[in-house]
Order: structure tokens, then C-alpha cells, then sequence
């Protein structure tokens, strides 16, 4: 059997798929579970406690992200605010129309969610993607009929870190009555977010992508924007979300904008660092390595902590189970790490063939993303790649004939 | 249960591979199952003699089951006549493993095959770079060699929306995801001079290599140009530009759609 490396010897290279609770974020969240335990919605002095609690995470939240309290609508995450949005504003807007536009590269909660629609009545249309996993406002427009009343875009793709041109959207669709939804998880903390500046009707978002607790997320709504609840009870946030909230995790969202906000010009220019020296070190040192998605030079438009490659001639689950014997944890497109073992479809549209995008490999860094994790990453890599490719009837080497 | 949670022993010969390579010889068969579209490619080469499995060895592009199951069988029925060898079954192979979970059993299990498959061939005296060569799904459509007549329905409807028979300005086609089909020296050399232009250029050929002379084969080698063999583009997709083109895969008999900005057939 081969050695299991402690958790704390493992290079992190999988921030994407989840980020540790930063501790001060964990601190401001103690109180909250025997102190101010109280509900919200209660009238007597405890639940008052907690109401004024509420209400300044709210505001927190809000400032971080440019928006208005009233706009927050705490979820149980970003998949519950995608939900929320995408279904409740087609059901709240029906009589407008049926129609609505997702793009290939979005994140497999708001696929199936567009399913959901389709098997009740609407009628979905995917916006396509360039070679880097960007979505062309023209060709978007270009599927806008009478019949449209949502356009969802994720801000930025969680899987090859494509930032899409969400301003230059959201401006084409203002005035048109076509709302437009953001899935903002995979670019919050990474880059500049601001409601006050980008006409967005909704965004989903989540607590520990920002470093905070799992299994919270909000939806931001801009004032004037109808969505109808899809989760019914007790009518707390606003009517658009019942059940007692989550007052020590809503804290603990909170926290970590206060954080983010403080912290993050200095952060995203290491974890930017970091990610250069690993793409440049990949390409230079591993013969028939491509970078997946967009470009680290100009014109760019990559999320500054993703690395997503393909090396010929290997698959990419057979990389993840080496490297995890290596003590590096990273993600993988590839169908046979998927439970519907279907290769990436955001791979798929932006050009790649089956075979290459089942030879992807995806790196994200992160707030406690070590200096010398490229290093450490490239001690291994080239060998796992290199044995992978001595047992692949695929691999030929490149050499003149 | 998620589908790399692996028994000790596949992980084991996951990590330790045993008698990975190829066999060369008079005696020496090969099996092949499985197409990298998939996410699986397995060669089994055997050595036969006696009638009995002297020697065996294999290659796999594939997930750790695929590797594992590689492995294992070839540990299996070394030295078995091939009659018995035969008789080794998937389920077998699991079992060596101690199991695979559910979801790879089907779809990463395929050792067992292909060594049917190179026991058929040896029996049948396919040797091993016809059986290499040869799809295992028997495909119905020829495979010409020679440039084929494109024939694709809509061609016309997308003139100066994306197909182009000439191309004056190559920066024009800057980024874009360009397919150019396999007319030859001229288009093959249009391919590599394209990659200076943008990062994903397709050479598609209805054969199983491009149509070319050497001295380009071997600069298309060096490339950063991605051959696509065996591909009959059938129809152009997209509103109002191309965006899709929907492929024909000769030694699949599968259609499939690929993404595309732009294509060129020269004329």
C-alpha cells in the first residue's frame, strides 16, 4: 500500500471544489451558536438580538458586493440561489414569455436546472462559446426573440476560469425587459464584483467561496425584480426564502467579505503569481501540454487562481489517482471521474475533441496556497505524465521523422 | 459511492503495472477494445505457442480501472492454453480485483475483451498491425484513402458565414477555432501555417492519415496541428454563422457535433 500523506503535507490544488473556513471567519461564527442563539422572526429580547445581527450581515454582505441589505436573500447556498433565481423569476414572469438563454460553459446546477424548465413548458436555448470559453454578446443577442425574459450567465467558469463579459451584457440586455442572471460563485473574491456598476437583475453567490461556512450562499435581486419563492413556509427573507436563518453562518458570510474587501488586491496578485509560474513551468517542462481556456497574456480574461490543462495521450482520473499518491489533490474533466461519465461539456464547446478533453487536468489556488506548491507540484507532474504516457497506446512521441 | 473509490488491489496495480509494453514476432496476436472517445484504449498482445499463452503484455490510455483490469488479466492467464483463457470472463477481472465499483464495471472493464479479441485475431491470423488497424465495431462505410469528394448538405448556406475556399488573410482567422479539410499538400501546409494565427487548428481527413507527401506529414507531426482521421463531415450547424459541424466517425459509425468557427475547403 502506498503511504497516505497527512492532510496537512498535501499540496491543495482543488480550491474550486472547496475552500477552508478561514479561522477568523470561524471566530466571528462562535458567538452565534450559544449567545446570540435567537430566532429573527421573534418579538421578545433574544430574538431582537439576533434580528440586529441579521440585519448587519446583511448590510456586510451587501456592501461587499456593491449592493443594497434589502437585495441579500440568504440561501442554503449558491445551488439553492440558482434555483431560486432561475425558477422563481420564469414562474414569477410566465405571462412575459417562455423563453430562456443559458450559455455551454455553465456550472452543472444551472444545466439541470434548465432541464427542469424544458420538462415544464419553457423552452431553452445555450448561447455558444469561443475557443477560450467565452460567449459572444452578438451570438447571444442574436437568440433573443419576443419570447425571452431570462438570459443566465455564470460570471466566470468554475471549471476553465473563463471571466465572461458580463458588464458588456448586462449593458446589451438594460432597457430590453430581459432580466439577467449571474452564477457569480466561481469569480467571487477573485474579481471585482459591483452591483452599483453592472446592471445584473440576479447573481448567486456563496459563503465559502469567499472563505466562509458551507452550505450558505445568497441571492442578490435587484430592487424591482419579481421572483416567486421556491421554497414555501414561514416567509422570512422578504417572503422569498422561508425557514429560520442560519444566523452563525449568515455571520460567518459576513466575516469574510469584511475580509475579502481588506484583503483581496494583495491576495489575487500572489495567487495570480503562483498560477503563472505553474503554467509556465507546465509548458516549458512537459512535452504536448496545452492550456485549456483563455490566455495568460492579452487579451486574457482568465480567473487569476485557475491552471486547466490537457496533455495528450493520457486520461485525466488516471493523473488524479497518481497525483493523489503524490500528496496533490487536483480536479479533472475527464468522464471517468463524472458520475454521468461525460467529459466536460464546457470542454466539448469550446472545440476539444473527446479524447482530449478526458486528458484535462484542473489547478486552483488560494488564500492558504503555499509559494512553493508549484514546486512541490512539479516534482511529481512530469514523472505521473511521463509514466501515464509509457502505458498509453495513444502517446507518440513528437519527433522528426 | 464515487467512481475512483478502488479496492487496495486496483489501486495497487494501478500504481505497479504489470507487463506493461508490446510483443513483437511471428507467434505474437493483439486485441484491441475501446476508443479514446470514450476515455479507453486497450492493446493485448499475446505470444503464443503450443497453444498456450507463453508470453503477454499490454498499453492503455485509460482511467485507473482500465489500467488495473489491464494488469490483472494479463497476471490471470499467462501460461493458460487458450482455450481455458477464453473462459476468463469481466467478471473475473472484477473479482481478481476485489470488485470495481458498480458504475466502472461496464464501462472501464474491458481487459477481458480485448483478450478475447487477440485470441480471435491469432486464431484468425490477423496480425498485429492489421488487428491494430482495424476498428473492432466493423464499420459498414469504406475508408478511402484518397481524397473524397466533400459532400456536405448545407456547404452553401454558410459561404462567407464561416466556410472559406480560400483563404488571402490568415490574421483574419485569428482565435478561431479553424477545421480545414484534407485536400491535400496545399490545405495540410495551410493547416500548420495557421497556427501562428490561433490556437486550434483541425485537419480533418475521411482516411486514416491525412492525404500528404512525407516531407508534410512529418512537419504536420511537429505541429501544434490536431489530426482528426477517419472524420466525414456531414452538416454545418449555427444560427446565421458556423458554429457547429456535425461529423461522421468512419471506425465508430457514430456521429458526433464539433465546435468550429471556421472552415476551409480549399478549392
Amino acid at each position: 500500500m502506498a503511504p497516505v500523506k497527512p492532510a496537512d503535507e498535501i499540496v491543495y490544488a482543488d480550491y474550486q471544489s472547496s475552500k477552508p473556513v478561514d479561522p477568523r471567519v470561524v471566530e466571528a461564527m462562535l458567538p452565534y451558536f450559544g449567545g446570540t442563539f435567537g430566532n429573527a422572526a421573534s418579538l421578545h429580547a433574544v430574538g431582537d438580538d439576533a434580528t440586529a445581527a441579521l440585519e448587519d450581515a446583511r448590510a456586510a454582505v451587501a456592501r461587499f458586493f456593491g449592493a443594497q441589505p434589502q437585495e441579500i436573500v440568504f440561501t442554503s447556498g449558491a445551488t439553492e440561489a440558482n434555483n431560486l433565481a432561475i425558477i422563481g423569476y420564469a414562474q414569477r414572469n410566465r405571462r412575459k414569455g417562455d423563453h430562456v438563454i443559458i450559455t455551454e460553459a455553465e456550472h452543472i446546477s444551472v444545466l439541470n436546472i434548465a432541464k427542469y424548465l424544458e420538462k415544464n413548458g419553457f423552452r431553452v436555448t445555450h448561447a455558444p462559446i469561443d475557443l477560450y470559453g467565452r460567449v459572444s454578446p452578438k451570438k447571444l443577442r442574436a437568440r433573443i426573440t419576443d419570447e425571452t425574459i431570462l438570459v443566465s450567465v455564470g460570471w466566470a467558469s468554475n471549471e476553465i476560469g473563463t471571466v465572461q463579459p458580463i458588464a458588456e451584457i448586462a449593458e446589451m440586455l438594460a432597457g430590453t425587459g430581459v432580466a439577467l442572471h449571474t452564477d457569480a460563485v466561481a469569480a467571487e473574491g477573485l474579481v471585482p464584483i459591483d452591483m452599483s456598476a453592472v446592471p445584473v437583475s440576479l447573481m448567486s453567490l456563496s459563503a465559502n467561496d469567499i472563505y466562509g461556512p458551507r452550505g450558505l450562499g445568497a441571492l442578490y435581486v435587484r430592487k424591482g425584480v419579481q421572483v416567486a419563492p421556491v421554497l414555501l413556509g414561514g416567509g422570512q427573507e422578504r417572503g422569498l426564502r422561508s425557514g429560520t436563518e442560519d444566523l452563525a453562518s449568515i455571520a460567518g458570510m459576513a466575516a469574510a467579505a469584511g475580509i475579502m474587501a481588506a484583503e483581496m488586491p494583495a491576495e489575487v496578485a500572489r495567487i495570480t503569481a503562483i498560477r503563472n509560474r505553474l503554467v509556465e513551468r507546465v509548458l516549458a517542462e512537459i512535452p504536448d501540454a496545452h492550456l485549456n481556456g483563455a490566455t495568460l497574456k492579452p487579451p486574457g480574461g482568465r480567473l487569476p487562481n485557475n491552471a486547466h490543462f490537457r496533455f495528450d495521450g493520457v486520461e485525466g482520473e488516471a493523473m488524479v489517482l497518481s497525483l493523489r499518491d503524490e500528496g496533490v489533490a487536483v480536479a479533472t474533466g475527464s468522464a471517468c471521474s463524472s458520475k454521468t461519465l461525460e467529459p466536460s461539456h464546457t470542454l466539448i464547446s469550446c472545440g476539444l475533441l473527446h479524447e482530449e478533453a478526458h486528458g484535462s487536468l484542473e489547478f486552483t489556488f488560494g488564500r492558504f496556497s503555499k509559494d512553493d506548491d508549484v514546486d512541490r507540484i512539479m516534482a511529481v507532474l512530469p514523472g505521473v505524465i511521463a509514466r501515464l504516457r509509457a502505458l498509453s497506446p495513444l502517446y507518440k512521441v513528437k519527433t522528426p521523422a | 459511492m464515487k467512481s475512483t473509490q478502488y479496492s487496495e488491489k486496483t489501486l495497487e496495480h494501478f500504481r505497479n503495472p504489470r507487463n506493461v509494453g508490446t510483443l513483437e514476432g511471428p507467434n505474437v496476436a493483439v486485441g484491441r477494445v475501446g476508443n479514446p472517445v470514450c476515455g479507453d484504449l486497450m492493446d493485448i498482445y499475446i505470444d503464443v505457442e503450443d497453444d498456450r499463452i507463453k508470453d503477454i503484455k499490454f498499453q492503455t490510455f485509460g482511467c485507473g480501472s482500465a489500467v488495473a483490469t489491464s494488469s490483472m488479466i494479463t497476471e490471470l492467464v499467462v501460461g493458460m492454453q487458450l482455450d481455458e483463457a477464453l473462459k476468463v470472463g469481466r467478471g473475473d477481472v472484477a473479482d481478481a480485483l476485489d470488485g470495481l465499483p458498480p458504475i466502472k464495471m461496464h464501462c472501464s472493464n474491458l481487459a477481458a475483451d480485448a483478450l478475447h479479441e487477440a485470441i480471435k485475431n491469432w486464431r484468425a491470423g490477423i496480425k498485429p498491425a492489421e488487428a491494430i488497424a482495424t476498428p473492432v465495431e466493423k464499420s459498414c462505410h469504406p475508408r478511402p484513402a484518397e481524397v473524397v469528394e466533400v459532400e456536405i448538405a448545407n456547404l452553401d448556406d454558410y459561404k462567407s458565414k464561416g466556410v472559406y475556399t480560400r483563404v488571402d488573410d490568415q490574421t483574419a482567422l485569428a482565435g478561431q477555432r479553424v477545421v480545414v479539410l484534407d485536400t491535400g499538400d496545399r490545405a495540410a501546409q495551410l493547416a500548420i501555417d495557421l497556427t501562428d494565427h490561433t490556437g486550434r487548428v483541425v485537419l480533418m481527413t475521411t482516411g486514416k492519415e491525412p492525404s500528404v507527401s512525407s516531407a508534410v506529414r512529418s512537419a504536420l507531426r511537429l505541429s501544434d496541428v490536431k489530426l482528426l482521421t477517419e472524420a466525414q463531415p456531414l452538416e454545418l450547424k449555427g444560427e446565421g454563422e458556423l458554429e457547429r459541424i456535425r461529423v461522421h466517425a468512419l471506425n465508430e459509425d457514430e456521429e458526433y457535433e464539433l465546435t468550429a468557427d471556421a472552415l476551409v475547403v480549399l478549392e
